[in-house]
């Protein structure tokens, strides 16, 4: 099991269902900062809905998500935001009427704000810096809608960066997107945790995964079916069968 | 963003010019036209403020400027109030009138909440045309006294022009400031992804409130200078029709940037009054124009203008290129 150090977030039992689907079930880990969580299943699993969970999006029915210690389960997205969760989306949100000044600076507005509250510092690097680990070599006043997908990805995780969160969600940032940029995704990652952030990764990419976890959790029809340090995943008979089905026995 | 700055600085420079020298050259008719074309700019701006940057389309701005107007009315007519302090009650009454209305309003998301504006317009008329001992019913109020700060009095035509201009560049000045700030980040963040907004740690609804407040503000001061202009005003002017024509204004001009609202609204004043040879016909030719502006510049003339600027530089790099090999 994870090594429990500080955890900075913890989900207890969390479970949200949909109609008569039951997209989470009883799911509980914790988030450390420093540390890579990934967060793998099978489509449908409920990987996203976790994340949205966690971020507000969806509402928590019943469980518990606590963020240093406090619940947060009843707060909305916009004060969780504050307190220091950032994400990005699986197709990127950005602002597409804006030019990237306009998109990075709404980062740095939250960071900002969470500085004037105390509950943050400056991050140790600039947008500069950031732009050129991202091979973004774009004008700030160019038009969102001249970027590629996958700079578009790239230029949501910065902007996640710049707010330093404290819990960092990834939904699946390398679907979609080449292999030079996949590389740019790690170095963004890095610097996040080098801001301390903790976070979690819902991937369906298994190389970024195994290679960039340091713990794993897997999603089966919303329960948790496995956790572990990537070599044990890979040879957890219920996550194979979980991708694969079961071997018939003859 | 530096040539929009530049368009911008020009745009102002060009205004500030204008303003010095208008009243010396043009009769006293037209400087009318122009205070009624500096009056509803600033209702045009606040549409800017909820429309083009909040990305929350509202009617209710005529009935904004109505409220403004009734307010500096009632004030110096019935309570002899000074006109500076009803410009101010105007103002800020009209801005908190527009946030209690918003706290209720925006608990409505997207279109429901602009058709819910045509509601409050559509009320809003109807009191002022039929709460009589208030809002004088269908006479109006009449005789209001001229704008005047101390026994400096803004009676000619002349005075009020600097007056309004003053009040034009100051709102001007203000929303450019806003459009810069985090809080008009936070309004184009709803607009454009009200889910990422959110997760950026905006509060969507809050803001919206704090957008609709501001367009409040913006037209309480249109409304009230509006009543010292005209020293009568009645709930003809307040209807929905106008709110709509704020509406195209904006759009003919671009709800992008701020230089749109100031074309569109200087080329609808003012196209009537050119045109005065085809007046039977100008309700066509306006209906006609806006249809044919949302197909070719949907964008509005700013926005068309900026693109094909732009696509003409493409042009001359890519001539300058293949020069080069």
């Amino acid at each position: 099991m994870s090594p429990k150090n500080n955890p900075v977030m913890v989900l207890e039992k969390v479970c949200k269902r949909f109609g008569g689907v039951v997209a989470a079930d009883d799911v509980s880990f914790e988030l450390e900062p420093g540390q890579i969580r990934g967060l793998i299943g099978p489509n449908g699993s409920g990987k996203s809905t976790t994340l949205n969970l966690i971020s507000g999006i969806c509402d928590v029915e019943p469980g518990i998500i606590l963020l240093d210690g406090e619940d947060i389960t009843k707060k909305a997205i916009h004060e969780r935001a504050r307190m220091g969760i950032a994400r990005t989306f699986q197709h990127p949100r950005l602002l597409s009427r804006c030019d990237i000044k306009t998109n990075l600076f709404l980062g740095h507005d939250l960071g900002n704000m969470r500085r004037a509250s105390g509950a943050s510092q400056e991050i140790d690097q600039s947008v500069d810096e950031l732009l050129d680990v991202a091979g973004l070599k774009i004008g700030m006043d160019d038009s969102i809608k001249t970027l590629s997908y996958g700079q578009q990805k790239l230029l949501e995780i910065i902007r996640a960066i710049l707010t330093k969160p404290k819990v960092f969600l990834l939904d699946e940032p390398a679907a979609g997107i080449n292999t030079r940029e996949m590389d740019r995704i790690r170095a963004l990652i890095a610097i996040a945790i080098r801001n301390k952030a903790a976070v979690l990764l819902v991937e369906h990419s298994m190389d970024l995964v195994m290679s960039l976890c340091d713990i794993i959790t897997v999603l089966n029809f919303g329960c948790v079916i496995a956790e572990g340090v990537p070599a044990e995943i890979q040879g957890n008979e219920a996550v194979i069968e979980a991708y694969l089905g079961r071997r018939r026995h003859a | 963003m530096t040539l929009q700055r530049k368009i911008f600085g020009l745009v102002l420079l060009l205004l500030l010019a204008l303003a010095l020298t208008l009243p010396f050259t043009v009769s006293n008719y037209m400087l009318r036209v122009c205070n009624m074309t500096m009056i509803t700019y600033m209702c045009v701006v606040s549409l800017f403020v909820i429309f083009g940057m909040a990305g929350q389309i509202s009617f209710a701005q005529a009935g904004f400027w109505g409220v403004g107007a009734y307010i500096s009315a009632i004030l110096t007519v019935k309570l002899h109030v000074s006109a500076l302090v009803a410009l101010l009650a105007s103002g800020l009454g009209t801005a908190a009138f527009a946030a209690i209305l918003g706290l209720a309003l925006f608990r409505l998301h997207g279109h429901y909440f602009g058709f819910a504006t045509i509601g409050v317009v559509m009320i809003l008329n109807g009191l002022f045309q039929n709460w009589k001992p208030v809002t004088g019913g269908a006479d109006g109020i009449a005789n209001i006294p001229p704008f005047a700060i101390g026994s400096l009095e803004f009676a000619s035509e002349t005075s009020l022009f600097y007056l309004i201009a003053v009040a034009v560049i100051i709102i001007s000045i203000a929303t450019y400031v806003i459009y810069r700030s985090s809080l008009g980040r936070a309004f184009m963040a709803i607009r454009d992804n009200e889910i990422a907004a959110k997760c950026m740690g905006v509060n969507c609804y809050q803001t919206k409130v704090i957008a609709f407040a501001i367009s409040g503000l913006y037209c309480g001061i249109a409304g009230s200078l509006f009543a010292f202009v005209s020293s009568y005003i009645s709930a003809t002017s307040f209807t929905f029709m106008q709110s709509s024509l704020y509406l195209v204004m904006l759009m003919l001009g671009g709800y992008h940037s701020l230089p749109g609202p100031i074309v569109g609204t200087a080329l609808l004043m003012m196209l009537p009054e050119w045109f005065r040879f085809l007046q039977e016909y100008i309700l066509l030719i306006y209906g006609l124009g806006v249809m044919l502006l949302m197909v070719v510049m949907p964008d509005g003339l700013i926005g068309g203008g900026k693109q094909a600027l732009e696509s003409y530089r493409n042009k001359r790099k890519g001539v300058a290129n293949v020069a080069q090999k």
